[in-house]
């Protein structure tokens, strides 16, 4: 442990920072340790993060609500002439944005991203689409469905650690059983709320479109 | 060498930041705050948080800007109901009428983009309360009729504007008091 003034003679110690680097990778099994500390340690935080964006997208919903037929929800959008070559370099971009972000989802615990990083480039290329095909028709009401079942899926996988851990809100697999294992949970986790966050900023845009309109 | 080219990263981030707040056009303000944001994250790279950088470039300088381009086209656009070309509008086809030709020229004048759309269902105070469209097109024999909010500043200006127009008569509708 290290203990000094830098030079505004404020004291800090790295205490924290030597017990992640020595203990993180092996209690955690997460090679990124900001993985394993939002997926392990606090995973209690990461939940509140995610039911926050769940009530922001609700809380957006309701306000843009419309009991109206809408033939074309997308109207708008055909009268605002999109440039070509937008069009034409977006089609290009599209598969490899979508490709990037499963990447970064799926690697969250090896290398720098995870859930939320890799949910919200997904959900870039979602909205790449809506510019691209004018006539995409979306439901509205059954994003917001899967969205929910989402979020009780990630409350009830992270709560499983207590009948095989005796703890709440840490990793089920104990770390005797090999980090292959724990990484199984961490990507789990991972994909749960890369789903979550991109189907709710996709659900944001769709409602400032049709508010829009 | 890495600190003087951090430094250089920080001050070209103050001139985005400060030609964010003199720049008068909106698209180039979205455009100005999303390089703001790209010099953020290639900072946050230098100061070993490949996390946060990765973060800030997929929120801030791809989903926020794709948000404010619909928000602002929107701000600039007046969305008209049209009841007489049920269902058959075309884009880029020009219908002939005395009302479409003041409605272009009022487009013009003020700078706006013109949406004549038709496809909608409802009546008129739930159309113009919650659908966000701002006039509605109907004929009684020989004379157009536009109907409007009340409170709508360019509903007063063509009311000042068409007092004293043969085929086009102005129509205002009372807005609810409800939540705003």
């Amino acid at each position: 442990m290290v203990e000094a003034m830098n030079e505004f003679g404020v004291l800090y110690n790295d205490e924290a920072r030597l017990y992640f680097q020595t203990n993180g990778f092996l209690e955690t099994g997460s090679l990124n340790l900001v993985t394993g500390i939002y997926l392990d340690y606090r995973l209690l935080d990461t939940l509140f993060e995610a039911g926050i964006l769940l009530v922001a997208v609700s809380g957006v919903s309701w306000i843009a609500q419309h009991d109206h037929i809408e033939h074309n929800p997308l109207f708008m959008l055909d009268r605002f002439k999109i440039p070509e070559l937008f069009v034409s370099i977006a089609r290009v971009l599209y598969p490899i944005v979508l490709l990037f972000g499963i990447y970064v989802v799926f690697n969250g615990h090896l290398a720098p991203g995870g859930g939320f990083q890799g949910g919200s480039i997904l959900a870039t290329a979602l909205l790449i689409l809506y510019y691209i095909d004018l006539n995409k028709k979306t439901n509205l009401t059954r994003i917001f469905f899967i969205e929910k079942v989402l979020y009780l899926l990630l409350l009830l996988i992270s709560s499983l650690s207590f009948f095989t851990r005796g703890f709440l809100f840490t990793n089920v697999v104990s770390p005797d059983m090999g980090v292959a294992w724990q990484s199984v949970f961490l990507i789990t986790l991972n994909v749960l709320i890369g789903a979550k966050v991109a189907l709710g900023l996709t659900a944001i845009f769709i409602a400032f479109l049709k508010e829009g309109r | 060498m890495n600190e003087l080219i951090a430094l250089g990263f920080q001050l070209f981030m103050l001139v985005t930041a400060i030609a964010v707040v003199f720049q008068k056009n909106n698209f180039t303000v979205i455009i100005l705050m999303s390089v703001y944001s790209l010099i953020a994250a290639t900072l946050y790279m230098f100061n070993q948080a490949p996390d946060v950088a990765i973060a800030e470039v997929a929120i801030n300088a791809a989903i926020i800007p794709l948000i404010y381009v619909i928000a602002i086209s929107r701000q600039r656009e007046i969305i008209v109901y049209d009841t007489l070309h049920h269902g058959d509008i075309t884009p880029g086809k020009v219908f002939e009428g005395e009302i479409y030709t003041y409605l272009y020229t009022f487009s013009k004048k003020n700078k706006l983009r013109l949406n004549v759309c038709s496809d909608l269902e409802g009546d008129d105070a739930t159309l113009i309360r919650e659908m966000n469209v701002d006039f509605i097109i109907t004929k009684e024999e020989e004379t157009y009729v536009l109907k409007g909010k009340s409170h709508h500043m360019l509903m007063k200006k063509m009311v000042k504007e068409l007092k004293q127009h043969p085929h086009i008569r102005t129509e205002l509708i009372e807005e609810g008091h409800d939540l705003d």
